[in-house]
């Protein structure tokens, strides 16, 4: 049986090769995708992967597109040694042009070294780590996602701004929240907050009696916790039982409906910030989720999958531009400014950071997330916690 | 006929076999170049298929020209170095295989290493990832503060090994099922402390530079005067220096008292001891010794990665390791290559179907324990007298 199946699956696979150069004339491209597509963060690798496909199937059916464009796939399972491996794969294959690569942070910057070597532009679509384009002065790394130090700076400028003066910072102590908490205190500091205390929590603890208790003696204005859902509803739950009144704020990592569903009302009035805005609010993220739905993927796009479909988009379109060569792309992807896509503007800086990511508030009202803006808090007609 | 006739034709046979045999490695030989260097799906079935149909079919014949290599260890040695070799020469401008090939061999070091623990001594080991880590964290921290790269790596399984001595009191009182939950204890305190530890890079990982022997930089493509090979040739040739290291000193240790006493000690505790063996003496050694090539392959994987997280050696990475063992065939060095090729180099070669691979591949592991109950290449009773015939 296991014989027949990969010898149908070649068959299969030689059959398309084959094909595939009678039924289009143009020459043929290609460009790989790499991401996490097993194990723990597959879902998003998954979301990925189908937008990039997405974004080279509307790109090949385009007729006046000069190249066809063949999107490899390969799967790094958000491991750093094999991230090396298959970026090494990509990047020894002198016919892959440019990449569109990593969703985990340690896979990202575990890579870039090797890219370099290889001379393989590439353009993240989903590590947030900082270190990944501002950690070296590599021509081939670019990204087009935000990283965690806009979300941060968003967050510290609106929140004084509502008079808050005093905080205390929780942070989980993976990269994340590392690196939400250095950031955070570096904004906060610049804007006139004042950080009373810092908490490092572990990953899967449960009780945090102890350090509230802290809290709860230092009095602050703002509670911020920098991690993911399932300790911010622990958090914010046991804070309510001890009886801490202060304002809580949150990172991307808890802008999910099930911090909601388990926390009910006391979710209400919560604040927090993603990179990015909620896809249906994006310049094309209409179009991009009806072309999505069109084409029957399995799995969502998921949080990340707008960026990775924008980078897929930026490479095609700068290899139409100056030809399917790896210099030439890196040269031009670097002179990337204003280049319309469905997540808003895409410039890429020195370090080929682009540097307008949309930054979206949120608020908790009435059990959903809603834009800041849009909130009956920021109207006045609403009070958050200290009467701000 | 009389005996010295005999002789003489038993000696003639044995020239022809060892030919056969010589002609038998450069064809795996040729097998591994092809299997590391296709892409194709249909070449890469049918290469698996071809590697099953040898298996099949040679079965029979196989044990007379492997008597002809065992007679001459030294020389069967020196033909497996040298076949991989001609390998990494006929790779040599492209990086991605070399890459799989020194992963691969280093493998090797580190399942040799649990080898002697498990197969020999008989004492289970799922944390070989957390003595692996042990190997390259050491690395890290003394390469960035400027100790040389030989003694580097060598430091890599001293710690390790010293860090398996906390295990040793647990290890000699517990057997069974409750000598390994002790190891996989201790990988999972191993990772969970990597990723609490800040000055050891947390749970981003540390970055680390390449190999440096005394001025020959690793991580610089080198110059074949005819043609210029990836520097990934480097690592090779290190990695091929200590798996048959590795090998021959394994080899040595079954073949001495202490891997009599390691094989007593397996198989039945309370009879060794009455044997007066030291029981706790030959297990101390087989835990060490083994880690040590853990620790060892570790460091060399390391800083030719050039970076390194706790997510590499976790509990996975643990039954990785277990798991090239057993498919290998427990106690025999010489399955453990073809075991760790399946293992790590078949799930990336299916990379075309992505997340579907491991289900393929997991497919593939179960047939062949369904086939080869024991291992690819089981254990053989011990040979007491090479070359004998036995």
């Amino acid at each position: 049986m296991q014989r027949y199946l990969s010898f149908a699956c070649a068959l299969v696979l030689a059959c398309a090769t084959l094909l595939a150069p009678g039924a289009d004339a143009k020459e043929t491209v290609k460009i790989v995708f790499i991401g996490p597509l097993t194990g723990g963060n597959a879902a998003l690798g998954l979301g990925g992967r189908n937008s990039a496909d997405l974004a080279v199937q509307l790109h090949n059916a385009d007729a006046k597109a000069k190249y066809t464009f063949d999107l490899v796939k390969y799967d790094d399972q958000c491991k750093p040694d094999i991230g090396v491996q298959v970026a090494t794969k990509a990047g020894a294959d002198s016919s892959i042009i440019a990449g569109i690569t990593h969703y985990c942070s340690a896979v990202a910057i575990a890579t870039v070294d090797t890219y370099h070597k290889f001379g393989l532009p590439v353009i993240v679509w989903g590590a947030v780590l900082p270190a990944i384009t501002y950690g070296n002065d590599y021509p081939e790394i670019h990204r087009v996602n935000g990283t965690m130090i806009n979300q941060n700076e968003v967050n510290a400028k609106l929140v004084t701004g509502l008079g808050y003066k005093t905080w205390v910072i929780i942070h989980d102590t993976t990269d994340y929240g590392k690196g939400h908490d250095e950031y955070f205190t570096k904004y906060l500091t610049q804007d006139g907050g004042k950080v009373l205390a810092d908490f490092g929590v572990g990953a899967d603890q449960q009780d945090f009696t102890a350090i509230l208790t802290k809290v709860k003696e230092l009095n602050p204005d703002v509670v911020y916790f920098g991690g993911l859902t399932p300790i911010g509803v622990r958090l914010r739950s046991q804070m309510d039982k001890l009886g801490i009144k202060s304002q809580f704020e949150g990172t991307s990592g808890i802008v999910s409906d099930s911090y909601i569903q388990a926390l009910g009302p006391l979710a209400e009035g919560t604040i927090a910030f993603i990179d990015g805005a909620p896809i249906e609010k994006l310049p094309g993220g209409k179009f991009f989720l009806e072309q999505y739905a069109a084409h029957k993927y399995a799995e969502p796009p998921e949080a990340y999958g707008a960026y990775a479909f924008v980078a897929a988009n930026l490479v095609m379109d700068t290899i139409e531009k100056v030809g399917p060569n790896r210099k030439a792309v890196t040269a031009a992807l670097a002179a990337t400014k204003d280049y319309p896509s469905i997540v808003g503007p895409v410039t890429f800086d020195a370090h080929g950071q682009n540097i307008v990511p949309i930054v979206t508030a949120y608020v908790v009202q009435d059990g959903k997330w809603v834009v800041w803006q849009d909130s009956d808090y920021a109207k006045g007609k609403r009070k958050l916690a200290g009467g701000k | 006929m009389t005996g010295s006739a005999a002789t003489r034709g038993a000696a003639r046979s044995h020239s022809g076999d060892l030919l056969v045999a010589t002609a038998a490695v450069a064809a795996i030989g040729a097998w591994l170049w092809a299997f590391l260097a296709t892409d194709s799906v249909g070449v890469l079935a049918g290469l698996l298929a071809f590697a099953a149909a040898a298996f099949v079919f040679g079965r029979r014949a196989a044990p007379r020209y492997r008597r002809a290599l065992a007679a001459r260890p030294r020389m069967a040695t020196s033909l497996g170095v040298l076949t991989v070799c001609v390998v990494a020469v006929a790779l040599h401008d492209q990086p991605y295989p070399l890459l799989m090939l020194c992963t691969v061999l280093l493998f090797v070091v580190a399942c040799i290493g649990l080898d002697i623990q498990t197969g020999h001594c008989g004492l289970v080991n799922f944390a070989g990832a957390a003595f692996f880590g042990t190997g390259a964290y050491t690395a890290a921290i003394l390469a960035a503060h400027g100790v040389p790269d030989p003694a580097v790596i060598f430091a890599g399984g001293v710690v390790a090994a010293a860090a398996g001595s906390l295990l040793i009191l647990p290890v000699l009182r517990t057997r069974g099922y409750y000598a390994a939950l002790v190891t996989i204890a201790f990988g999972i305190l191993f990772s969970t402390f990597l990723e609490v530890n800040d000055s050891l890079g947390g749970p981003q990982g540390l970055k680390l530079h390449g190999i440096d022997f005394f001025g020959w930089r690793f991580n610089r493509d080198v110059n074949l005067g005819w043609t210029t090979a990836s520097f990934y040739v480097n690592y090779v040739v290190l990695s091929l220096a200590l798996a048959a290291g590795a090998f021959v000193f394994a080899r040595r240790i079954e073949r001495s008292w202490l891997g009599l006493a390691f094989d007593a000690v397996r198989l039945d505790e309370i009879a060794a001891a009455t044997f007066g063996i030291g029981v706790g003496r030959a297990k101390i050694i087989a835990f060490t010794l083994g880690n040590f090539l853990c620790g060892v392959a570790g460091s060399v994987y390391a800083m030719m990665q050039g970076f390194i997280a706790p997510n590499n050696f976790t509990f996975g990475e643990s039954l990785i390791l277990v798991s090239i063992l057993i498919l290998g065939g427990i106690g025999n060095p010489l399955g453990i290559l073809p075991a760790a090729l399946i293992i790590i180099v078949v799930p990336q070669k299916l990379q075309f179907i992505q997340e579907y691979r491991f289900l393929l591949y997991g497919v593939l592991v179960v047939l062949i324990l369904l086939f080869r109950p024991e291992g690819l290449l089981p254990r053989r009773i011990r040979d007491y007298f090479p070359g004998s015939g036995a």
